[in-house]
């Protein structure tokens, strides 16, 4: 047996350029897709990694945002609950303010409803006063009154201003007639204080009571109990 | 009968004499090749069953070298993977008629020990430097540097004896039967012939992927060094 070198070195170089063919068109190929293989299966791993990552974080995200919106529940309800206060406050505020205001008018009303009342009793005390004086006077008839009443208006003549006391025509107003006969020479005494003659009518008025009273266009001089009383009832009233 | 330790050529490539061993060779390098080139052109994401049938091919070598290696393949997967195909191949052209597998002559399988011989040396320099590879000589102690030199040798030589040894007897011994027995004698030994060759090209590439790693351990000073098998 002996070995043949050439034969040796031939196969030698056979199977190194048989390694580098393999290596060149299968080794490599097959490799290297298999490599791609895992890569890629790597790459969808780390995605769905990252996207599970991703979904964890929505999911957090979604709980905090639901715990936010509890606490957004729980301010909206202390907000309305403040502003039910708030406005129960106001409202009882302006129920009070309206009662107070109600009581005021009410009060005012009573005590202008009193006042009424207070005046109008006062004018019928007034008037029931008046009544009473008046048939007290109505009791005092006589010549001795009718003098008195004379002087009065006698007085209130001369108390008169000079323009005042010209008149052509004046009338004399008494309770009771006038006797004829005491006419003229009361005519006289009323000329004599006006200074002046005019025309005097004597007219009868029950409702003066007692009195004499004088009456012209321009002049009036109220003297009888009918317009005293008349003027207490007046002053009456309105001083209460 | 012709003597199966005979390699005469057929034919003479200058001054070259060209065996018929070496033009099997070619013929399965074109097989080989030319198959891989052709099933490898349209490599998808999504495999066919026949990328499939590659892919597993080249998972289980991957497979291999990590389990015996305890390194990542990429370096190592052409030279390892190419041996196994190419032994396993070479023994199963016994199959075909008229075909002297390869490596049933002394000058393929003493090509491939002297490749792994040279491999062992190339990467066991790559992985600790010429330094790095020569003082792993003298592991555990510089007593053992001839030893250990003696041993590189001798285990060249066992991988070389085994394999030439294993398939030329199964071609051997087929040759016996048929000239003294009938047709259909020698198919049970045929049959064990071919799980002969299968076991024998895994059996090369283990050893010599537990060669390489034995080098590339111990040229590296800082990895803990795993003494290899004889």
């Amino acid at each position: 047996m002996s070995i043949d070198w050439a034969a040796l070195g031939l196969q030698a170089l056979n199977v190194l350029i048989l390694v580098w063919l393999l290596a060149r068109f299968f080794w490599r190929p097959v490799a290297g897709v298999i490599e791609q293989r895992r890569a890629a299966a790597q790459a969808l791993l780390d995605d769905a990694g990252a996207k599970n990552e991703a979904a964890k974080a929505a999911l957090a995200e979604v709980t905090a945002t639901r715990a936010g919106f509890a606490q957004e529940r729980e301010a909206l309800l202390a907000q309305a609950q403040a502003q039910a206060a708030a406005a129960r406050t106001t409202l009882l505020a302006a129920a009070a303010q309206e009662a107070e205001a109600l009581r005021r008018e009410a009060r005012a009303a009573m005590q202008t409803e009193q006042a009424a009342a207070a005046q109008a009793w006062r004018a019928r005390a007034s008037r029931l006063a008046v009544d009473i004086a008046a048939r007290l006077a109505a009791r005092l008839q006589g010549e001795a009154v009718q003098a008195a009443f004379l002087e009065f208006l006698l007085r209130e003549i001369q108390a008169l201003p000079p323009a005042a006391r010209q008149a052509a025509a004046l009338e004399a107003v008494s309770a009771t007639e006038i006797p004829a006969a005491a006419q003229p020479d009361i005519t006289a005494r009323i000329s004599a204080a006006l200074g002046a003659t005019p025309r005097i009518s004597f007219i009868t008025e029950p409702a003066l009571i007692a009195g004499l009273e004088l009456r012209g266009p321009h002049l009036r001089i109220s003297n009888s109990w009918r317009a005293d009383l008349d003027s207490i009832e007046q002053d009456l009233t309105h001083d209460g | 009968m012709i003597s199966p330790l005979s390699n005469p050529p057929l034919f003479h490539l200058g001054p070259l004499p060209v065996p018929e061993s070496v033009v099997a060779t070619w013929g399965i390098m074109l097989l080989l090749a030319g198959g891989g080139a052709m099933l490898t052109r349209g490599l998808r994401l999504a495999p066919s069953r026949t990328q499939a049938a590659l892919e597993l091919i080249v998972s289980t070598v991957d497979s291999q070298i990590r389990d015996t290696m305890r390194v990542e393949p990429g370096p190592y997967r052409a030279f390892i993977g190419t041996l196994f195909v190419f032994i396993f191949a070479a023994n199963w052209s016994a199959l075909l008629p008229g075909v002297e597998p390869p490596t049933a002559h002394l000058e393929t399988d003493a090509a491939l020990a002297l490749l792994v011989f040279l491999a062992v040396i190339w990467f066991g320099v790559r992985a600790g430097g010429v330094r790095g590879y020569l003082a792993s000589f003298a592991f555990p102690n510089p007593i053992m540097i001839p030893l250990n030199f003696i041993e590189t040798l001798t285990r060249t030589f066992s991988l070389l004896v085994r394999l030439f040894g294993n398939v030329m007897s199964g071609v051997f011994v087929i040759g016996i039967v048929l000239s003294l027995a009938g047709l259909l004698i020698p198919i049970p030994l045929m049959a064990l012939d071919l799980l002969t060759g299968a076991v024998q090209a895994y059996i090369f590439a283990v050893l010599a992927m537990v060669f390489i790693a034995g080098a590339v351990a111990e040229a590296k000073p800082e990895t803990p060094s795993t003494k290899a098998p004889p």
